[in-house]
C-alpha cells in the first residue's frame, strides 16, 4: 500500500472529448492510506488561448516580450464537497460541470482544442483539496478536449471541393537545377481544399512526365498561426506531418492516391478570431534525383530547393457532425 | 530273399488318383461388364484414395457412384472455403520457396536504409519526441557506403527486434511495439540485398501477420468486454460493423491513424495491410479502402519492392475475406506497367542482362502466387472469361492492329493457372498472345511449350487443332535452333497423338520430322537436344501399336542415327520392347533394324562387370527379341541368325538359354524329314550349352536337347547329351557353395533326368545301367546333396528301376522308331536281375542317408517318403516289410505315433 495520498481526475469518456454544450462529467479519485480531513473540495475549469511569439516573422523586440497575455475562454470553479473527512482507501467523488452558463448561446468562443507552436488552445480541469495550513494541499489536473458543439455543423460527406493543380518547371518561383528546368516535368492532380477533420485528406496525383528521375513525392501538412502583436501580425508556418506518396521514380501517367489521415489535437477547424488565427496548408513537394540533395542535411522539407518542385495549397478544415467512428 | 518289383498299371493308378473335375461357366476373375465400366469411370474422375482391387469390382455399391457425380458438379465453381484452404496452403509453400530457392552468399551488403540492423532497437521515451519523430521521419544518415553483415547475424538481429515487439506488447506498451514494427518493416525498403530480399520478406511479413493478429484480438476483446472486463457479447464470425461498440471502434480507428502517420510509403502500406482485417470493425464494405491500397502501391517505384508489396496485399485481402478479382486484375495490370520499362531498357533494346535475369527470378514466385490467386478467385466468382477479357484477351479481334503484347512472365503464370477447359477453348487466342509477347522476362519457347502441355490436359476441340499445330510449327521453326524447336514441339506431339486426327496426323508428323532433320543437319546433338528428341520419339513409339508404322515415318531412321548416349539407349530399349510386343517378328528389315538396335544396346552396356536392374532389362529385351524372330520356312537362315546372335551378344547369359531353346524349337519344327538340319541344330545347342554358367540350367538344357535328339531318332546324340548332363552333375564342384535353393533345384533336375531315362533305350555295349550308375555315384559322392535331397534322388532312382522293370513303360518317345527298354530287353532276365541288384544297393544307401539326417522332423518325413517309395516299387515280401517296419519305427521315433503322415502311410501299407 502506498504511503502517499494520490488524487486523480477521471473523465467519464476515455477519449476525453466533450462539446461545449455538454456537461463535463467524471470523478475525483482519492487514494489514501489513512483518513484525511479537508476543507471544501473544489473543481475548476480553465479554458484559454495561450499565445506566444518566437521566431517566425516576429522581430527581435516582439520575441523578447515572449508570452502575450492569454485569452480567457472559460474559468469557473465549483465546490464538489464541503469540508469533512475522507476515509482511508479509495474514495471517488463524482462531478459534473456545465461549461456554458444557462442562457449563454455563443458557442463560437469555445474554440476547439489545438496544440500548435505559437498558439495553444487548452482546456484543463483542476481538482483542489485544501487541508489547512498544516498540510500541503492536494491537487490534480486533467486536460479535456473540446470539439465544436454547434448545432449547425455540416453533414458528412462534405461536398467535394477539389482544386486541380499543375506542377511544372514553369510554376516554380524558386530556381531549379538547369537539367530539371530544361528537361521539364509535369505533375497534375487534384486535392480537396475543404476537408472534414474526421475525414482523411483526399485527392490524387499523376506524374505525366519528368526527364529527371523523381526520388520522392511528399504531402506535407502545415499550420499557419498568426497573432496580432501590437500593430503587427506575426505569422509562423510550421510542419505538422509529412506523408510520402511516391518512393522512387514512379511510372508515368499512373494515378497515385493522396490519402492523409489528419492527426488529432494538432489540427482543428480553421479559426479567424480577432487577435489570432489558425489556418492550414498543404504543400506538395517533388524531389528530383540530384547529388546536391544527398549533400544537404534535411532541415525543413518544405523549403524551396534547387532539386525540388513545390506546390502550396490552402486547406480549410471544418468540423462536421460526428460520424460512426467519431474520435 | 530277393527284392521283386511290383507290377504296375500306371494308367489305372493315374485314373484312381485323379481329383474329381467339373467345367466352370465363367472365368473366376471376370466380373459383369457394368461394374467394370463403373470402375473405369471412378478411376478417371477422381483419383481413388486407395488401391482399387480389380477383383472386388462387384463390391462397389451405388452410393459411391452418386458421390462421384456430386464431386463432378462441384468442380465447376469453387467454394470460398476451398479457395481459402488452397491459398493458405499455397502461401505456406510460397514462404518455403522464397527462403529456399534463392541462394544467398553468407555475407549480405545492405544500404543505410536498413540501419536498424546495425543500430539496434533502442526506443527513446515517447515524451521526448516530437510528433514528427514519432511518425518515423528520422533523419537519414549521410553515409552512402553499403554495410556488410553476416546473414545469420542479420536474421538474428531481426528476430531480436521481433522478440522486442512481442515483449513490449505483453507489457501493454503498444506504442513501442508499433514503433519496432515500423522499424522492422522498413527493412523491406532496401532491395539492394537482392537474393536475400525474399527471405527478409518472409520474416517481416510473418511479423506483420503476428502484429495484425494481436491488434485484431485486442479490438475484438474491447468489442466483447466493457472497461471492467465483463463480457458484453460474443461476436459472431460474420459480425457487422454496427455490432461493435464505440470504444472498440475508436481504438481501431486510432490504430489506423497511428499507422497512417508513418511518413514513408512502404512501411505505411505494409502496416495498414497488417491490420487490414480490422477494417471490418469499422465498415462493412471495404471497397474504397482496397481501391485506395491498390493504387497506393503504385507509389513504390522499385519493381521488386512493389511486387512483393502487392504479394502481401493479395495475401492480406484474402485474410480480410474481401478479395475480388477486380483488385487483383488492377494489381496485375500495374505489375505489367512496372515491368514494361524494365523490359525495354534505357537504350531501347530488349537484351537481357544478368541483373534483369536475377530480378525476374526473384519476382517469379510472387507473380505465380498472385496469378494463382487471381484465377482461383475468378473460378470462385465463376468469371474466368471476364478476367481474361479484362486482361486484354480477345481485344485484338475488334482491333486487329492493336498491339496486344503482354509481359511474358505474367502470361506464363496466367496460362499456368488457367483452368484447362478455358485453355482449350481459348487456345488460338492464347497462341496469338504468346506470339506477340517476346521479351526477356520469360522464354517464349517455354510459353509455347506450356500451352501445349496445358492443352494436353483438357479435351480440345479438334476443329482448330490442326491449324493451331501448323501455326505452332511455323513459329517454332522460326527459332532456327533445333533445341528450341524440339522443346516446343515436344509438348505438341502429345496433343497430336491424343486427338487422333487421322487425316492430318501423318502429314503433320512428316512435316515435324522434316523440320527436325533440316535443323539437325551436320550437327552433333547436345545433351539437352538429345533429351528433347528422346522425349518426342518415345511419345511416338508409345502411340503407335505397330513398329512398322513408326519405321515408315519419314526420316525416322535418320533421326535415330542422330542420337547417342543414354538417350539412344532409352529409345533403343523402347524400340526393342515395342518390336517384341506383338508376337513373332517376321519382316527381315525389322529384324535387321532390331538386331542393330540390340547391338547398340549391347555395346552401350557393360554386362560383365555391372549387374543391375537396367542391365537385366536390357538382356531380357534382347533375349526376347531373339526368341520372337521367326523366319518361317527359312530355317537355315534362322539358325544362322541364332549363331550370329551368339557371337554378337556373348556377354548375356540369359540369351544362351534362349538360343538353345530356339534352336531346339527349330529342330523340332523341322522334324525327321530334315534330319541334317536337326543335326545342325543339335550341334549348335551342344556347342552353346557349355557356356551357360548355372549348372542346373546347363543340365536342364542338356536334357531338353537330349529329348529333341531322341525325338529326331538320334540315339547316339541323345546318349552323348545325357552323358554330358551327368558329367556336368559330377562336375558340380563342392567349392561352388550352392545355396540350398540351388541344391533343391539340382535335386529336381536329377529327378528330371531319371524321368527322361525311362524313354532312352539302354546301350547294351556300354552297359544298360551305365548312366544310372553314374547318377548314383555322383549323388552319393556329391557334397551339395544333403540327406533330404539324397533321399529324394534315391527314391527317384528306385522308381526308375521299378519302371524299367515293367513289361510296359508308362510313356515312350514320340518318335515311333525309338524302341523303349521294355521291348529291347523283353524277357531278358539278366537285365531284370541287374535292376534288382541295383535296387538293393540303392535301398541300402537310402537307409544310410536317412540315418544321417540330423533334424528329427526331417528324418521322420524322409523315412516315410522312402517307405512309401519302396512299398510302391517293390513287392511286399518279408525283407521289404522288415525294411518298411524299420523305417516306420524311425519315423515314429522322430514324429511321434500320432503323426498323420505316419498313420496314412501305415494305412496304405495295410500294417
Amino acid at each position: 500500500m502506498t504511503t502517499t495520498t494520490t488524487v486523480t481526475v477521471k473523465l467519464s469518456r476515455s477519449n476525453r472529448i466533450y462539446r461545449s454544450s455538454e456537461p463535463v462529467e467524471g470523478k475525483i479519485v482519492i487514494k489514501s492510506p489513512s483518513s484525511i480531513s479537508h476543507q471544501a473540495i473544489r473543481l475548476s475549469v480553465n479554458g484559454s488561448v495561450n499565445l506566444q511569439v518566437r521566431g517566425g516573422s516576429a522581430g527581435v523586440i516582439e520575441s523578447f516580450y515572449g508570452v502575450i497575455k492569454p485569452i480567457q475562454i472559460v474559468k469557473k470553479t465549483i465546490q464538489v464537497r464541503s469540508s469533512g473527512r475522507i476515509p482511508p482507501g479509495t474514495t471517488e467523488i463524482p462531478f459534473s460541470v456545465n461549461l456554458r452558463e444557462p442562457g449563454e448561446s455563443i458557442a463560437e468562443k469555445f474554440y476547439e482544442t489545438f496544440h500548435g507552436t505559437n498558439i495553444n488552445i487548452q482546456y484543463l480541469l483542476t481538482a483542489d483539496i485544501p487541508r489547512g495550513y498544516l498540510h500541503k494541499p492536494l491537487s490534480a489536473t486533467m486536460e479535456f478536449i473540446i470539439e465544436s458543439g454547434r448545432v449547425d455543423l455540416p453533414e458528412r460527406p462534405l461536398p467535394p471541393e477539389m482544386v486541380v493543380f499543375y506542377i511544372t518547371q514553369d510554376t516554380q518561383r524558386h530556381p531549379l537545377l538547369p537539367e530539371i528546368k530544361t528537361g521539364g516535368f509535369r505533375v497534375t492532380g487534384k486535392l480537396a481544399t475543404q476537408c472534414s477533420l474526421q475525414d482523411p485528406l483526399g485527392g490524387e496525383l499523376t506524374v505525366e512526365a519528368s526527364s529527371v528521375p523523381i526520388t520522392s513525392i511528399d504531402i506535407h501538412l502545415l499550420r499557419v498561426e498568426s497573432i496580432i502583436v501590437g500593430e503587427r501580425i506575426v505569422t509562423e508556418t510550421s510542419l505538422i506531418q509529412s506523408t510520402q506518396i511516391a518512393d522512387g521514380d514512379v511510372c508515368r501517367k499512373m494515378t497515385l492516391p493522396i490519402y492523409v489521415l489528419l492527426p488529432r489535437l494538432l489540427m482543428c477547424p480553421s479559426i479567424f478570431a480577432g487577435p489570432f488565427s489558425v489556418e492550414f496548408k498543404v504543400c506538395i513537394t517533388i524531389s528530383f534525383k540530384s547529388k546536391l540533395a544527398k549533400a544537404q542535411p534535411k532541415s525543413d522539407p518544405t523549403a524551396p530547393r534547387l532539386w525540388m518542385a513545390l506546390e502550396r495549397l490552402p486547406l480549410e478544415l471544418v468540423r462536421t457532425k460526428r460520424d460512426q467512428f467519431s474520435c | 530273399m530277393e527284392f521283386e518289383f511290383r507290377r504296375r498299371d500306371y494308367g489305372a493308378d493315374h485314373e484312381s488318383h485323379l481329383l474329381p473335375r467339373s467345367r466352370t461357366q465363367k472365368h473366376p476373375l471376370s466380373s459383369p461388364i457394368a461394374s467394370r465400366q463403373h470402375q473405369m469411370k471412378t478411376v478417371r474422375d477422381n483419383d481413388p484414395p486407395d488401391f482399387f482391387d480389380p477383383l472386388r469390382g462387384l463390391d462397389v455399391n451405388a452410393s459411391a457412384e452418386d458421390k462421384v457425380e456430386e464431386e463432378e458438379e462441384a468442380d465447376t465453381s469453387l467454394s470460398t472455403e476451398a479457395v481459402t484452404q488452397e491459398l493458405t496452403k499455397e502461401w505456406k509453400s510460397l514462404k518455403r520457396i522464397l527462403i529456399q530457392r534463392f541462394p544467398v552468399s553468407k555475407v549480405i551488403s545492405f544500404s543505410p536504409i536498413s540501419n536498424v540492423i546495425t543500430k539496434g532497437f533502442k526506443v527513446d521515451t515517447p515524451s521526448a519526441q516530437s510528433h514528427l519523430e514519432e511518425t518515423g521521419s528520422e533523419k537519414t544518415s549521410l553515409e552512402e557506403t553499403a554495410k556488410v553483415i553476416d546473414q545469420q547475424e542479420y536474421l538474428a538481429k531481426v528476430r531480436e527486434l521481433i522478440d522486442g515487439i512481442t515483449k513490449a506488447w505483453e507489457a501493454e506498451d503498444r506504442v513501442t511495439s508499433l514503433k519496432l514494427s515500423i522499424k522492422v518493416t522498413k527493412l523491406l525498403m532496401d532491395t539492394t540485398v537482392l537474393q536475400f530480399y525474399p527471405t527478409v520478406f518472409v520474416v517481416v511479413t510473418d511479423m506483420l501477420d503476428m502484429v495484425g493478429d494481436m491488434v485484431w484480438e485486442r479490438i475484438k476483446e474491447k468489442a466483447e468486454h466493457d472497461v471492467d472486463g465483463t463480457m458484453i457479447c460474443t461476436l459472431p464470425n460474420d459480425f457487422q460493423a454496427s455490432d461493435i461498440c464505440l470504444e472498440a471502434r475508436e481504438t481501431c480507428y486510432n490504430w489506423f491513424c497511428k499507422v497512417g502517420s508513418v511518413r514513408e510509403l512502404l512501411p505505411r502500406i505494409y502496416l495498414e495491410l497488417a491490420i487490414l482485417p480490422c477494417w471490418r470493425f469499422l465498415i462493412n464494405q471495404p471497397r474504397e479502402v482496397l481501391d485506395r491500397l491498390v493504387m497506393m502501391v503504385r507509389g513504390l517505384a522499385d519493381p521488386l519492392a512493389s511486387l512483393y508489396c502487392r504479394l502481401y496485399m493479395v495475401h492480406r485481402m484474402r485474410k480480410l475475406g474481401f478479395c475480388r478479382s477486380g483488385y487483383l486484375i488492377k494489381c496485375v495490370k500495374d505489375i505489367e506497367d512496372v515491368l514494361a520499362p524494365i523490359l525495354v531498357g534505357k537504350d531501347g533494346c530488349s537484351c537481357i542482362t544478368d541483373d534483369k535475369k536475377l530480378l525476374f527470378n526473384l519476382m517469379e514466385p510472387a507473380i505465380e502466387y498472385i496469378m494463382k490467386c487471381l484465377l482461383l478467385t475468378g473460378r470462385q466468382e465463376n468469371n474466368v472469361l471476364g478476367i481474361l477479357e479484362e486482361l486484354g484477351f480477345g481485344r485484338n479481334k475488334s482491333q486487329p492492329s492493336d498491339n496486344s503484347s503482354h509481359v511474358s512472365i505474367l502470361l506464363h503464370h496466367l496460362l499456368k493457372a488457367l483452368p484447362s477447359e478455358i485453355v482449350s477453348s481459348q487456345a488460338m487466342e492464347i497462341l496469338h498472345m504468346i506470339k506477340c509477347s517476346n521479351d526477356c522476362s520469360f522464354s517464349q519457347v517455354l510459353n509455347y511449350r506450356l500451352l501445349g502441355n496445358r492443352l494436353c490436359e483438357g479435351r480440345s476441340q479438334e476443329g482448330f487443332l490442326s491449324s493451331l499445330v501448323n501455326e505452332i510449327m511455323q513459329a517454332a521453326s522460326q527459332y532456327q535452333t533445333l533445341y528450341d524447336y524440339l522443346r516446343i514441339m515436344d509438348a505438341y506431339v502429345d496433343l497430336l497423338l491424343q486427338n487422333k486426327m487421322e487425316n492430318h496426323l501423318d502429314a503433320l508428323l512428316d512435316a515435324l520430322l522434316d523440320d527436325i532433320v533440316t535443323l539437325a543437319r551436320d550437327k552433333f546433338l547436345s545433351e539437352e537436344e538429345q533429351a528433347s528428341l528422346q522425349s518426342i520419339i518415345l511419345k511416338l513409339l508409345s502411340h503407335f501399336e505397330d513398329l512398322q508404322k513408326v519405321l515408315s515415318l519419314n526420316h525416322f531412321i535418320e533421326i535415330l542415327d542422330l542420337m547417342s548416349g543414354t538417350s539412344k539407349k532409352s529409345v533403343n530399349m523402347h524400340l526393342l520392347s515395342m518390336g517384341t510386343r506383338n508376337g513373332c517378328i517376321c519382316d527381315s528389315t525389322t529384324v535387321q533394324l532390331l538386331f542393330e538396335v540390340s547391338q547398340g544396346l549391347y555395346d552401350a552396356t557393360d554386362f560383365v562387370n555391372i549387374k543391375d536392374d537396367d542391365n537385366r532389362q536390357t538382356s531380357h529385351l534382347i533375349s526376347r527379341f531373339v526368341e520372337m524372330v521367326d523366319y518361317g520356312a527359312e530355317r537355315e537362315r534362322q539358325l544362322l541368325f541364332l549363331a550370329e546372335c551368339r557371337g554378337a551378344f556373348s556377354g548375356i547369359h540369359e540369351l544362351k538359354e534362349t538360343l538353345v531353346r530356339s534352336s531346339n524349337t527349330l529342330a523340332v519344327k523341322a522334324g525327321k524329314k530334315h534330319i541334317n538340319f536337326v543335326k545342325s541344330c543339335l550341334a549348335f545347342s551342344e556347342v552353346t550349352i557349355p557356356s551357360v554358367t548355372v549348372p542346373t540350367k546347363q543340365i536342364n538344357l542338356y536334357l531338353e536337347t537330349a529329348e529333341v535328339a531322341l525325338l529326331g531318332g538320334l540315339i547316339s546324340h541323345t546318349d552323348g547329351l545325357v552323358m554330358s548332363a551327368v558329367e556336368c552333375l559330377e562336375d558340380v564342384a563342392p567349392t561352388d557353395g550352392l545355396k540350398s535353393i540351388d541344391a533343391d533345384s539340382m535335386a529336381s533336375v536329377v529327378c528330371n533326368l531319371c524321368s527322361l531315362l525311362v524313354m532312352v533305350p539302354g546301350n547294351p555295349e556300354k552297359g544298360v545301367l551305365e548312366i544310372l550308375k553314374s547318377i548314383f555315384s555322383a549323388t552319393c559322392s556329391s557334397s551339395w546333396a544333403m540327406s533330404r535331397l539324397k533321399v529324394k534322388i534315391l527314391c527317384a532312382i528306385i522308381s526308375l528301376l521299378s519302371t524299367l522293370a515293367q513289361d510296359n513303360l508308362p510313356y515312350r518317345s514320340a518318335n515311333p522308331e525309338i524302341i523303349g527298354n521294355d521291348l529291347l530287353f523283353f524277357g531278358d532276365s539278366s537285365y531284370k536281375n541287374e535292376l534288382v541288384s541295383w535296387s538293393q544297393l540303392v535301398v541300402g544307401e537310402l537307409v544310410d542317408a536317412i540315418e544321417q539326417e540330423s533334424s528329427q522332423t526331417a528324418r521322420g518325413n524322409i523315412a516315410l517318403e522312402a517307405c512309401n517309395c519302396i512299398s510302391s516299387a517293390l513287392v511286399m515280401n518279408e525283407k521289404v516289410s522288415q525294411l518298411c517296419s524299420r523305417l516306420l519305427e524311425t519315423a515314429k521315433g522322430c514324429l511321434g505315433a500320432t503323426d498323420r503322415y505316419l498313420e496314412a502311410t501305415k494305412q496304405s501299407l495295410h500294417l
